[in-house]
């Protein structure tokens, strides 16, 4: 087992050496004010049975989970996938069908009853096949996955049941590891056939009250391992670059703390200045309810990309089966209804695109969209007054059906997209070393290997919209408005009419004397 | 009423209409990102792109017609420099509402020729219900195919009223192929072209003699021309596209159940059911009062009295009792009308006329009421909102029916030509 502790300090965060003490047997720090990542890779022996069994069938697996809550993210921890859980994932056989995975991620899910959760039974029914730019980008994941999940308590409580207790020794140590991950901000687990090993990230972008104060302790065995790093980030001297710098040190190996200095292509930057956009849909949502991405337009400046590279803004929608875009609708290339929703075009989608389907008859998760928006005109800026009003870019969506509810609603959770803007170079060679690069967040597959990204920051309480669907009332109870009786009114309402207009003909087909009527009718029209 | 003295100034006004409408179309398409073009002719319109590339139409997704429409208009996946692909953009359209112009011109024709009708007289009823109708100009020039259909209505009755069984039969085999429903004329036609219309008045008595004369020769070439025309476009469509022509045109038709609110009154139903909450399966039935009304009742009480009625009523027993119903079904017996209306009591009693016309606009309204709440305001109208106001609805249409009926009894809209 290897672990590696990183806390990343701002620029104008104090630091005094005393926070951070290196003995012969143990590291701690004391009141570190910093964000932190802890990564920890587990080699698939020391795993138990169960999650061993679906890794082996795996050749790619990677876990994405994003808190709800809003936080900074951090140089170089800078990209964002929109809250909740993605499973990226590549059986080693591409016609396997198992159903190990989605037990697995039953378990780790474990979601309440009410949520609008697509059951995952076999991964061919509930996941989709990413979407796919175009062949030359094809690093991606074949199988894809999202559910909303506000918590990982399950998972945090699994990899102690499980995990914790068929580890070697450190039984109390890797529980306190698991439950610190529940105020994580982000979590990746990530595994691969080539390395056969499992990494689990937890990323923290601010410290507890009083800042980080923990105590790590050379591992027992030496076939464990723990670096630790304190760092700086800054830019680098090249745009692609991030420089840092600090102290690391290997605990119980290194004598001392170690002064260090790096830069490293990164293909995730951070922004100068920092940049927002807020989500919300207008009210009233009805069936077609619109999302609006607004941002304010100092927040729209061409981000600090070499200047070879173009760059454009996009934003990579994650929808439940609950919402949907019409494609027919959105890869429109009429410059009317691009304009009128600041949009420029639609470059992506994947998943759930019937248009009539109710949600309970659609078997997969939902749908991904990479759309690029509009940025304002540059003659604006300069030399007038800044405009104080917000850039909105809309996206018109409509909601399915979804099962009757005993108030006449239900609600459909919807997270954040994340928004950035990508700078391509023509240039497509492979990206340098990055010892904290991030890969598989859905959208970066969708770039070339040299595009730069620079997320705009979400600002909100909380980065999931809940949208009120409107649903067939029934009620439980003695009240008058229950299944039976819509089922017995229609039948008695429809069986009157089909009565009534038999008895009309049976009048005719037993009227006497139809024929001189007939005639008669006839002659008295013409007079 | 000089207005409706020449056929010319009628139909000048009919096209010019259309052609209003066309001209402001395309404008608003290209100044408004709100667009006049229906939503169902750009799928036409790309399904033709498919087709000219030589692909299958139903590779565009929601193509549910016969290839023939994507053929039809296959100019429209002409590219040209901007003045000339607006003009093939709207060709389709222009078909539609030529197609509207025809149908309207033929209904015109068959009031004169096999009705006895005052010309003047006709093009008043056919201009109010159907040439100079807004809904209709409107529908066809927004590039709805409805257009067609009237025009194939209006063909299959010109052919049977002029006694012309081989054309009658063809033409019906194409408007089945085009949109299933009008099976439901093949019966009343053949009911109707008995031995005695057709001149030979030998009237039988006994089972088997009576049984031998339903058969006449115009039933036997009808009812073989339209099988033939049937079996044929659909052979040469499955050869062309296999098993999605049969899926799209057919089956999904046959087996769809719409969830979603519609002017059926067994919407609240289905969609109860579809989610599992229903504990009986009377939706399963729903085909039962439908099929045995248009299909078996009215054919056989009212076809001999008056054939056009009889497929008006037809008519709007299948879209009263369907279980989808939208605003272009009204379309498919609105060209039935101009037969019917003149000497229907609705006219004749104007205080029945113009409640009909009031309960039916105030069904509509209710529901379009309730509708908007729920579409627009997410309010959860489905009950009791939208569900009494689709059996009101309902009940109101029936209602309406049953004086057709018994207008039809009577023999309203019937051919006068024995009488000549």
């Amino acid at each position: 087992m290897k672990q590696r502790i990183t806390f990343i300090q701002r620029v104008d965060a104090g630091f005094d050496p005393q926070q951070a003490v290196l003995t012969a047997s143990s590291l701690s720090v004391r009141g570190l004010d910093a964000a932190r990542e802890d990564r920890i890779t587990v080699g698939l022996d020391e795993l138990p049975e169960e999650f061993r069994a679906v890794l082996e069938q795996s050749h790619e697996l990677h876990l994405r989970w994003a808190s709800e809550r809003s936080f900074d993210a951090v140089a170089p921890f800078s990209s964002r996938v929109s809250p909740g859980l993605h499973v990226h994932y590549t059986p080693l056989e591409s016609e396997s069908s198992s159903e190990a995975l989605c037990t697995l991620l039953r378990t780790v899910v474990a979601p309440n009853k009410d949520a609008q959760y697509k059951d995952c039974s076999k991964q061919e029914d509930s996941f989709i096949t990413p979407p796919l730019r175009s062949t030359q980008f094809a690093s991606s994941a074949s199988l894809q996955y999202y559910t909303y999940l506000p918590s990982i308590q399950s998972l945090v409580r699994y990899i102690q049941t499980t995990v914790c207790d068929h580890s070697r020794a450190d039984g109390p140590e890797c529980h306190t590891r698991a439950d610190a991950l529940l105020s994580a901000d982000s979590v990746d687990i990530d595994y691969d056939s080539v390395s056969h090993a499992l990494t689990v990230s937890g990323l923290w972008t601010s410290p507890p009250m009083g800042g980080w104060t923990d105590q790590f302790q050379k591992p027992a065995s030496a076939a464990d391992q723990i670096e630790f790093g304190l760092l700086g980030a800054d830019a680098g001297l090249e745009p692609e670059e991030i420089k840092m710098g600090g102290l690391l040190a290997v605990v119980g190996h290194d004598k001392k703390l170690k002064p260090t200095m790096f830069s490293f292509p990164s293909r995730h930057q951070p922004l100068n200045e920092p940049s927002t956009y807020a989500v919300s849909f207008a009210s009233p949502t009805g069936l077609h309810p619109t999302m609006s991405i607004s941002m304010p337009r100092s927040s729209l400046k061409r981000p600090p990309a070499p200047s070879d590279t173009t760059c454009a803004l996009h934003t990579y929608l994650t929808l439940p089966s609950t919402i949907f875009g019409d494609q027919y609708q959105l890869a429109t290339t009429d410059p009317l209804f691009l304009e009128s929703h600041n949009l420029v075009a639609l470059h992506a989608l994947a998943g759930e695109m019937d248009l009539e389907a109710p949600d309970w008859v659609v078997q997969r998760w939902g749908s991904n969209w990479l759309l690029e928006l509009a940025t304002p005109r540059e003659t604006e800026d300069a030399t007038t007054t800044p405009d104080p009003s917000n850039w909105t870019a809309t996206i018109p969506l409509h909601l399915r059906y979804l099962p009757p509810s005993e108030t006449g609603h239900r609600t459909a959770h919807i997270p954040w997209p994340v928004v950035f803007w990508a700078c391509t170079a023509e240039d497509d060679t492979k990206m340098g070393i990055n010892p904290f690069d991030r890969t598989n967040l859905g959208w970066d597959s969708l770039f070339g290997p040299r595009t730069l990204f620079y997320q705009l920051q979400p600002a909100g309480d909380r980065l999931v919209e809940e949208v009120d669907v409107p649903v067939l009332r029934l009620e439980g109870g003695g009240d008058y408005f229950q299944g039976k009786h819509i089922e017995f009114g229609t039948c008695v309402v429809i069986s009157l009419g089909f009565m009534w207009v038999l008895w009309r003909l049976a009048c005719v087909a037993w009227s006497p004397g139809v024929g001189n009527k007939r005639t008669k009718g006839v002659h008295d029209k013409k007079e | 009423m000089a207005l409706f003295d020449s056929s010319a100034r009628v139909f000048l006004a009919a096209t010019a209409l259309r052609l209003i409408l066309l001209v402001y179309g395309g404008w608003q398409d290209a100044h408004s990102a709100v667009k006049y073009t229906d939503i169902d002719y750009m799928v036409f319109t790309d399904a033709a792109r498919y087709v000219a590339k030589g692909e299958s139409p139903y590779a565009r997704d929601t193509y549910r017609y016969t290839p023939l429409l994507a053929w039809m208009i296959l100019p429209t996946a002409w590219e040209g420099a901007a003045p000339w692909s607006t003009l093939t953009f709207a060709f389709g359209k222009v078909l539609f509402a030529l197609s509207d112009v025809l149908a309207g011109w033929l209904v015109v024709q068959l009031l004169v020729r096999c009705y006895c009708f005052p010309a003047e007289r006709a093009l008043r009823y056919v201009a109010a219900v159907w040439l100079w109708n807004p809904m209709v100009a409107n529908i066809s020039t927004r590039g709805s195919s409805e257009g067609l259909l009237g025009v194939l209505v209006a063909a299959l009755l010109w052919a049977a009223l002029t006694k012309k069984p081989i054309f009658a039969g063809l033409i019906l085999g194409l408007a089945v192929h085009f949109k299933i429903y009008p099976f439901i004329y093949g019966v009343s036609i053949l009911w109707w072209w008995d031995a005695e219309r057709e001149g030979s008045a030998a009237a039988v008595s006994g089972l088997l003699s009576k049984a031998l004369g339903f058969i006449t020769p115009s039933r036997v070439k009808f009812t073989v021309a339209a099988l033939a025309s049937f079996v044929a476009l659909n052979l040469i469509m499955y050869l062309q596209y296999g098993q999605p022509f049969l899926y799209h045109t057919f089956f999904h038709h046959l087996t769809r159940i719409d969830h979603r609110h519609n002017f059926s009154p067994y919407s609240t139903l289905l969609y109860l059911s579809a989610a599992g909450g229903a504990q009986t399966r009377f939706e399963a039935l729903a085909f039962l009062p439908q099929l045995i009304l248009v299909v078996v009742a009215l054919p056989l009480v009212l076809a001999k009295k008056s054939l056009t009625t009889t497929m008006l009523a037809q008519t709007f027993t299948f879209v009263t009792f369907n279980k989808v119903c939208t605003s272009q079904y009204f379309l498919w017996y609105l060209i039935l009308l101009p037969f019917y209306l003149p000497s229907s009591s609705l006219i004749r009693k104007p205080t029945l006329g113009i409640s009909a016309a009031i309960l039916w606009i105030a069904g509509q309204a209710l529901w379009l009421h309730q509708g908007y709440n729920l579409e627009f305001l997410g309010l959860s109208s489905f009950v009791p909102g939208l569900f009494l106001a689709g059996l009101f609805f309902f009940a109101v249409n029936v209602w309406i029916l049953g004086i057709i009926v018994r207008d039809g009894g009577n023999g309203a809209g019937e051919v006068s030509v024995a009488e000549k």
